[in-house]
């Protein structure tokens, strides 16, 4: 039962979180910020907008995607398959990247490349990480890693980087080339508005919820840990983005796959070994 | 018996083709592609045990003749067309083969042998092969050539059919060999079909590469009857002995060069000078396939050290063609290029040799198969229809042919995304290798091959559609009329995509919800482009910063550089020379 209120409220859960991380955001930079339900406004407000399209194709691409990252998260929420989720939020993705090459818009081109592109970066380390959890529990089934104690010290060279992929995923600083809204004015997202926004919008809230999920996988069935994991690396991405610059597509991936990878091979010899 | 109808149907039925015309041709053809389908999932359901068939002596005469003519036939070819290497390597056969037939050895079997592996490459061989034989009946007619030569191209085409249906039943090594000679000669016949100055210099070059194969196989053949006394693939394996691997090793570099395994990739993508069916149906769906199987076939008896070596070989293969495609333009060769990764990575799972990694070579084999044989056709009608051969120049074609497009995306997406067979493959090959990690840290390097692999080519899938999914808002004109011979295969191949799908629910690979739900949400996407029309919505012109200049997109390379691909090429060579030193020892 709670899980299926999860499943239901889960953009929600992710709004809420987004508007903690604003408000976090602006305490660390010594302002004011907005209040911690100002992402819902803005949906309310977005909602009486009139709908401007560039063509059906690119609003239902859109709106698919936002409709497949929520399958994923209620596929992780229900405890099934770590690697398909995995597989299951690369069609979310493909969907955008679509929506982007959908519209003859330079904007939403180049961000949908660089979305393209950043795959490179981010999917073989979560297949590795989705890997190592198999090693450890036999099983890529999330229901039992979450059963399980705490992987987090096997794992804790996966563990870091995967720490490297979140501000890529959330386009968080430094790894926020995909999104660069001072550059390419917000990549895919560009040519999306009001109605049509809000799904993007709340695709990106349900991201938060995705990449925390993962996240709590590696606390296993320790609250504590989940929650202080949450904690730390919420605390800690946000104080990245407020304190680095943004980092060249090019260098995002040579930064993060060569972490990744080495990082990767290693945990996963180590743990034949250890 | 319904396993000879495969292989000898074919045969006969080409040879009625030849003098007939359009009309009769077309009919007959439809009519006998889906005999040859019906054949084939006949034996599949109805295949309990092996069959095996025992030919009498004088068919061994027969054989050793046609190898005798295959063979003076390449000699022919060398020196005619002064090509040294073809001349040497058909001298080299001559003489090898020549030798070998002196030998006697004692331990005999049946020649003939059909297991559930035969089967499955039945299926593949037929029901893919026929389909694209259906649309080479509207494409050749399309080329300038003379009636009899486009009958004649067909009647080719489905002699290939029989003999594919041939190698794959063979139990015998030596017939092997002359069936592998035989669709090396096909591979050169067909991809020379156009005899201009490029095709004939890469239909001698697939001669030659695949003459290396041969002599491989030649060579395997010896030692096995030195050794084992046998010639019969089945005798071999039940009496290997661990400690001289060297003829399986032998027909794994035999099955490297028909798979166009890096090194050997070159002769493939020479061929794609051929009529795009050829392209289809040699170089992606059926033949390249002998492969795979090959392996598929041999791994029972692997060691540890030829097993991994394969499987490092077969992931850094796939691994580094992902790679080399992410630099092409050209369109046939981004598919070939992807082939050539997709069939190194069929083997490097064959070559692992637990049951899942071999369940997933073969689902993997047999979507591989359906994908590509849709996206060639589709290559086919961008050549056909709108003169189109590089992908940089498709743009916007989803104004001008959405159906086109939209195959073109399945097809795509059909490699890489669930809920389509080939996903579930990787998500196979993903977990078995998890596996094998435990046991061999080595596996973890093979992991991140595959992990980097999988994410080239959907890089690559998805760029391609860079710029053929660019919709214009102001675009007005009709879309255009494309014929419905072009159409239906693609039509088809889209059903055994949804079929597969069911197939793979049935085997209970993955749960229900795991399937249906990715299903129901990559089928909606159609149907909302059908039906959801947004009249309310306001058009708006794209958000261009208040520039006024006109837009062109692009599609992004990966400049891969000479170095790389030199490391790339001496990694492979090293790879093969490593296995072929290791076994030895």
């Amino acid at each position: 039962m709670i899980e299926f209120f999860l499943i239901i409220f889960a953009p929600i859960i992710g709004g809420l979180i987004y508007g903690f991380e604003r408000v976090l955001r602006a305490r660390m930079q010594n302002r004011q910020g907005p209040p911690l339900l100002q992402p819902f406004y803005d949906m309310l407000k977005l909602i009486d907008k009139q709908a401007f399209i560039l063509n059906p194709y690119h609003s239902i691409l859109g709106i698919m995607h936002f409709f497949t990252l929520w399958v994923v998260v209620a596929f992780i929420i229900l405890g099934e398959n770590l690697l398909y989720a995995i597989f299951l939020h690369l069609l979310s993705s493909i969907f955008l990247i679509l929506a982007g090459f959908s519209v003859k818009s330079i904007y939403s081109h180049i961000g949908a490349n660089r979305e393209l592109i950043a795959m490179i970066a981010y999917e073989p380390i979560l297949i590795m990480l989705a890997v190592g959890f198999y090693m450890i529990n036999g099983s890529f089934e999330i229901a039992l890693i979450r059963e399980n104690s705490s992987s987090i010290f096997s794992l804790i060279l996966l563990f870091l980087a995967f720490l490297t992929l979140i501000p890529i995923k959330l386009k968080k600083s430094p790894f926020d080339a995909t999104e660069a809204h001072q550059e390419i004015v917000g990549g895919v997202e560009v040519e999306f508005s009001g109605l049509f926004f809000e799904f993007i919008y709340m695709a990106k809230w349900l991201e938060y919820v995705f990449i925390y999920l993962l996240l709590m996988l590696f606390a296993g069935d320790s609250v504590l840990l989940g929650t202080v994991l949450f904690v730390g690396v919420f605390l800690l991405i946000n104080l990245l983005d407020n304190s680095t610059a943004r980092v060249r597509i090019d260098h995002l991936i040579k930064i993060v796959l060569s972490i990744g990878l080495s990082f990767g091979i290693l945990n996963l010899i180590g743990l034949v070994y250890v | 018996m319904i396993q000879s109808l495969l292989i000898l149907s074919p045969i006969l039925f080409s040879l009625l083709l030849l003098r007939i015309n359009l009309i009769a041709r077309n009919i007959l053809s439809i009519l006998f592609v889906v005999m040859l389908s019906s054949f084939s999932l006949f034996n599949f359901i109805s295949l309990d045990s092996p069959v095996s068939i025992l030919f009498p002596h004088y068919f061994h005469n027969i054989f050793i003749l046609l190898d005798y003519l295959v063979l003076l036939f390449f000699l022919w070819s060398g020196v005619v067309k002064k090509h040294l290497l073809v001349t040497l390597l058909a001298l080299l056969q001559i003489v090898l083969y020549s030798g070998i037939l002196l030998l006697k050895p004692t331990l005999l079997s049946s020649d003939i042998l059909v297991d559930n592996l035969s089967s499955i490459m039945y299926l593949i061989i037929n029901i893919v092969g026929g389909i694209i034989i259906i649309y080479a009946l509207e494409y050749i007619e399309s080329e300038k050539l003379s009636r009899m030569k486009k009958n004649g191209f067909i009647s080719l085409l489905f002699l290939f059919l029989g003999i594919m249906n041939f190698i794959v039943s063979s139990n015998n090594i030596e017939v092997f060999f002359l069936l592998f000679e035989l669709t090396t000669l096909f591979s050169y016949l067909l991809i020379g079909y156009r005899k201009d100055e490029l095709s004939i210099q890469n239909a001698l070059q697939a001669l030659w590469m695949n003459q290396l194969g041969g002599v491989a196989i030649l060579i395997a053949l010896f030692f096995s009857i030195m050794k084992y006394n046998t010639t019969y693939f089945d005798v071999l394996m039940a009496n290997i002995d661990p400690t001289f691997l060297l003829p399986i090793v032998l027909l794994v570099i035999a099955a490297f060069v028909k798979g166009a395994s890096i090194p050997f990739e070159k002769w493939l993508l020479g061929a794609m000078v051929a009529p795009t069916p050829v392209s289809a149906i040699l170089h992606s769906a059926t033949m390249v396939k002998i492969a795979p199987y090959l392996i598929l076939k041999l791994s029972f008896v692997m060691s540890g050290f030829v097993s991994i070596s394969i499987t490092l070989i077969g992931t850094f293969v796939f691994f580094s063609a992902s790679l080399l495609a992410l630099s092409k333009d050209y369109f046939k060769e981004i598919l070939g290029l992807s082939t050539i990764a997709l069939l190194a990575l069929m083997m490097a799972l064959a070559a692992i040799g637990s049951e899942q990694a071999m369940n997933a070579a073969l689902i993997l084999m047999v979507f591989h198969a359906i994908s590509k044989a849709l996206l060639f056709l589709q290559v086919g009608i961008l050549e056909k229809n709108f003169h189109l051969k590089y992908v940089s120049d498709i743009d916007g074609l989803i104004n001008r042919s959405p159906l086109v497009t939209f195959f073109i995306i399945i097809g795509f997406a059909s490699l890489t995304l669930p809920p389509f067979g080939a996903f579930v493959a990787k998500f196979m090959a993903i977990e078995s290798i998890a596996n094998e990690i435990t046991k061999n840290p080595l596996y973890a390097l093979v992991l991140v091959f595959i992990a980097l692999g999988s994410v080239f080519l959907t890089l690559l899938y998805f760029k391609v559609l860079t710029k053929l999914f660019a919709k214009d808002v102001d675009y007005k004109q009709e879309s255009l009329k494309i014929s419905k011979y072009y159409t239906l295969p693609s039509f088809a191949l889209l059903a055994l995509l949804v079929i597969g799908i069911y197939v793979i629910f049935t085997m209970g690979l993955l749960s229900g919800a795991e399937l249906i739900v990715p299903t129901v949400l990559v089928s909606l996407v159609p149907l909302l482009f059908a039906t959801l029309t947004f009249k309310n919505a306001h058009r708006v012109k794209e958000y261009n910063c208040g520039e006024k200049e006109e837009i062109e997109l692009a599609m992004f390379y990966f400049n891969i550089s000479h170095r790389l691909q030199k490391l790339i090429y001496s990694v492979a060579i090293f790879g093969i020379i490593i296995l072929l030193f290791g076994v030895l020892l």
